[in-house]
């Protein structure tokens, strides 16, 4: 671990740089808002932005992601075999990524790269991805990363954190992955390790205090499965949901999808998109039976999921970073902090 | 609107008190800046959970259908404007509801803002939020701003013609002078202008964030059916992914389900987490609704919608 | 109202077309397709609302 200086005026030079080697992603501004995509050339990361609304995970698990192909035309030996799409191994590296997007990517690695099953598509991905994360020196009304073992500034998963010095970034290099992508940018200005290492203290005590989240998770793990399950604040946490799958999609920790596959002409395609626990059809059997087949259910299965099933397997923490996109988002004000703060509170009558 | 929220107070806790309703629907405080959530009050003495401002951006009428409303229930006291009256009556006129299962508590609405036009404002987040009069100050954490409302309200606020709502059971305030405009229908107009290629591109780049959450579907009161037609796996009617064809189609269909039954309450793109303007589509249905058969949706409850009834002056030069 | 939305999107109006043609008419019916055939042909292939696997 070392730290180095990057001055703003070498920043656009050096990502420029490091072009022939990474694919770059960043916060990129248009008229619909500011998002995480892959840099066009000539543009650069907009560093000062305010969080986007959608979060990084789509760099290593895109939204719609097509994964095996088949040829129909039955003239050819291999006709409806499916065979995998060539994986995406380019290098990329991600920029201006806030610190709770980077520990949110390893609590989804959990579930896609694990003793049991290594999911070949995210995997690869994750091996080609550099994460580069800008410190959160004033983070917004929705922030409770503190509160989600998180944090402004959190290395969790990070291969370099920077920190924003008004005319340079001050930058701590955390990994092999960061190491190889600032020598791709030829940024190689050293700072004083202790020095240095103050100052990120400093900044990250400040950021931290200006999170005002009175969000409590230390009594979830004691608490029986069932009686939050039953617990009589469901029907009132999900009063006002709409049921759309805003929450699950800006979420960065979200995680589940479905598979389809779809045929034109003589190509056939099997794709894995996103899924919402949101939706009915995510449990709707092919019998026409649906266990989770009320707004109420679905509402309890995501924050049961997040803030309790998550909790008692991993035993990880829960599976929120603390990044409130889904509070911000919510067209209906669902607040993942009051509904945390009713389930860490809740005694059981019986 | 500050009196118009005690009155709304008195005449729910009245309404709680006999018996009249079971609940009232209505608009509390969230958690953030600039946010609302509607909520069911069943006790008088919660009534001051209750309020009514500029940023009570969706519409309630989605929250009284047959799929939220069962038969045993009583009646519901809904908080309605304008446009979630109209739908109330749309509800009513497709039989969704009836009329004595409801109790309409009107307002009259000076518009709700654009949350997206005041969040330009900033380079920061927004962390106060102050209603006065038709003053609001907005403040973040390196600057306050002061803006008239009518600077920021939403389009269709800006171009909407029905602020009193048509039915009513009370009204918690006086009527508020309706609006009369040159042009309604200028956005669709300049769309129109275009040349249909640029039609195409224009609403290609419209929907290119879409992440197919279905916000501005579930917001909608129109959109009560048991099984969305995306919903639909045997046979699947449109593709699930980000496809463009999909997304295009999913938001042409959407719209079209709307068409003459749409009272541009704007919650659908209140709802949508991309800030796409979805209306886009529906403005021109309503448009049309309103040149070829002089309907405007949830005005009445004894006139049928003009897709549901034939006549014979209806416009068929489609037809070849 | 749909002719019109699908316009006012950008898709050809020649490519659209509503007819109301008895099972009794079956000449009806041949003209019809007939000149939908060549307004469609003379338009060439459609590009809206068209999957492209390949992208």
């Amino acid at each position: 671990m070392n730290f180095i200086t990057i001055d703003k005026k070498d920043w656009t030079r050096g990502i420029d740089q490091s072009r022939n080697a990474y694919r770059v992603y960043g916060p990129v501004k248009d008229e619909n808002g500011c998002q995480i995509k892959p840099l066009a050339p000539d543009t650069y990361p907009e560093m000062d932005a305010v969080v986007t609304v959608m979060s990084a995970k789509s760099v290593l698990f895109p939204q719609t992601e097509k994964i095996l192909t088949a040829t129909l035309d039955e003239s050819k030996q291999d006709h409806h075999i499916m065979k995998p799409v060539k994986k995406d191994e380019m290098p990329r590296v991600v920029l201006g990524i806030r610190p709770y997007d980077a520990k949110a990517v390893q609590l989804v690695k959990l579930n896609f790269d694990n003793p049991d099953y290594q999911d070949p598509y995210w995997c690869a991905a994750y091996d080609a991805t550099t994460f580069v994360g800008l410190g959160v020196t004033h983070p917004g009304p929705c922030d409770f990363s503190t509160a989600a073992g998180c944090g402004p500034f959190s290395e969790d998963g990070l291969d370099v954190l920077m920190a924003d010095m008004d005319d340079k970034y001050l930058a701590k290099i955390l990994t092999e992955k960061g190491e190889k992508w600032a020598a791709a940018c030829g940024f190689d200005t050293a700072a004083d390790v202790k020095e240095s290492q103050a100052l990120f203290d400093i900044l990250r005590k400040e950021a931290e205090k200006q999170i005002q989240a009175d969000v409590a998770t230390d009594q979830l793990a004691k608490k029986e499965i069932l009686d939050l399950y039953d617990a009589p604040f469901w029907e009132d946490v999900a009063f006002s949901c709409i049921n759309c799958g805003t929450c699950t999609y800006v979420c960065p920790t979200c995680w589940c999808f479905d598979i389809q596959d779809e045929a034109r002409h003589n190509t056939a395609v099997r794709f894995r998109n996103w899924d919402s626990c949101m939706s009915p059809l995510f449990t709707h059997h092919a019998s026409g039976h649906n266990p989770r087949g009320t707004k109420v259910q679905r509402v309890r299965q995501r924050f049961m999921h997040k803030l309790k099933y998550f909790l008692d397997k991993y035993d990880q923490g829960i599976m929120c970073v603390g990044c409130g996109r889904c509070v911000a988002s919510c067209p209906v004000n669902i607040d993942i902090r009051e509904v945390c703060n009713r389930m860490n509170d809740y005694e059981t009558t019986k | 609107m500050d009196t118009c929220i005690e009155k709304i107070r008195a005449i729910g806790a009245d309404l709680l008190a006999k018996g009249t309703v079971e609940k009232v629907i209505g608009f509390a405080n969230g958690s953030i800046p600039m946010a609302t959530r509607p909520v069911a009050v069943t006790s008088p003495k919660d009534m001051d959970k209750l309020v009514f401002n500029c940023v009570c951006g969706l519409n309630l009428a989605n929250y009284v259908s047959k799929n939220s409303l069962s038969k045993k229930e009583g009646k519901i006291a809904v908080v309605a404007k304008g446009c979630d009256a109209r739908n109330l009556v749309t509800h009513i006129v497709e039989n969704q509801i009836s009329r004595d299962q409801i109790y309409i508590i009107g307002v009259p609405c000076t518009g709700m803002v654009d949350k997206r036009k005041i969040a330009a404002l900033f380079e920061d987040e927004i962390t106060g939020f102050e209603e006065d009069g038709d003053t609001l100050t907005i403040t973040s954490a390196s600057k306050t701003e002061t803006v008239k409302k009518a600077d920021v309200l939403r389009h269709n606020c800006g171009v909407c013609t029905h602020r009193n709502p048509p039915v009513y059971d009370v009204m918690a305030g006086d009527p508020v002078e309706e609006q009369t405009l040159d042009q309604p229908y200028e956005d669709v107009d300049q769309i129109a202008a275009m040349d249909p290629d640029a039609r195409w591109a224009y609403f290609e780049k419209l929907t290119q964030n879409c992440i197919r959450c279905y916000a501005c579907r579930n917001a909608c009161p129109l959109c009560y059916c048991p099984t969305c037609f995306v919903d639909e796996s045997g046979p699947q009617w449109v593709g699930k992914g980000q496809d463009e064809t999909d997304v295009t189609t999913f938001h042409f269909l959407r719209a079209f389900h709307c068409a003459g039954r749409c009272t541009d309450c704007g919650a659908c793109v209140e709802a949508c987490p991309m800030g796409i303007n979805v209306r886009d589509f529906t403005r021109k249905l309503n448009k049309d609704a309103l040149e070829l058969f002089g309907w405007e949706a949830g005005l009445d409850l004894d006139k049928r919608p003009p897709l549901d009834v034939y006549s014979p002056n209806d416009p068929n030069d489609f037809i070849k | 109202m749909m002719g019109n939305l699908l316009e006012h999107m950008g898709v050809d109006r020649d490519r659209v077309h509503f007819s109301w043609i008895s099972s009794a008419e079956a000449t009806k019916f041949v003209d019809v397709v007939k000149e939908i055939s060549e307004k469609v042909r003379a338009l060439g292939p459609n590009k809206k609302f068209v999957k492209d696997y390949n992208k």
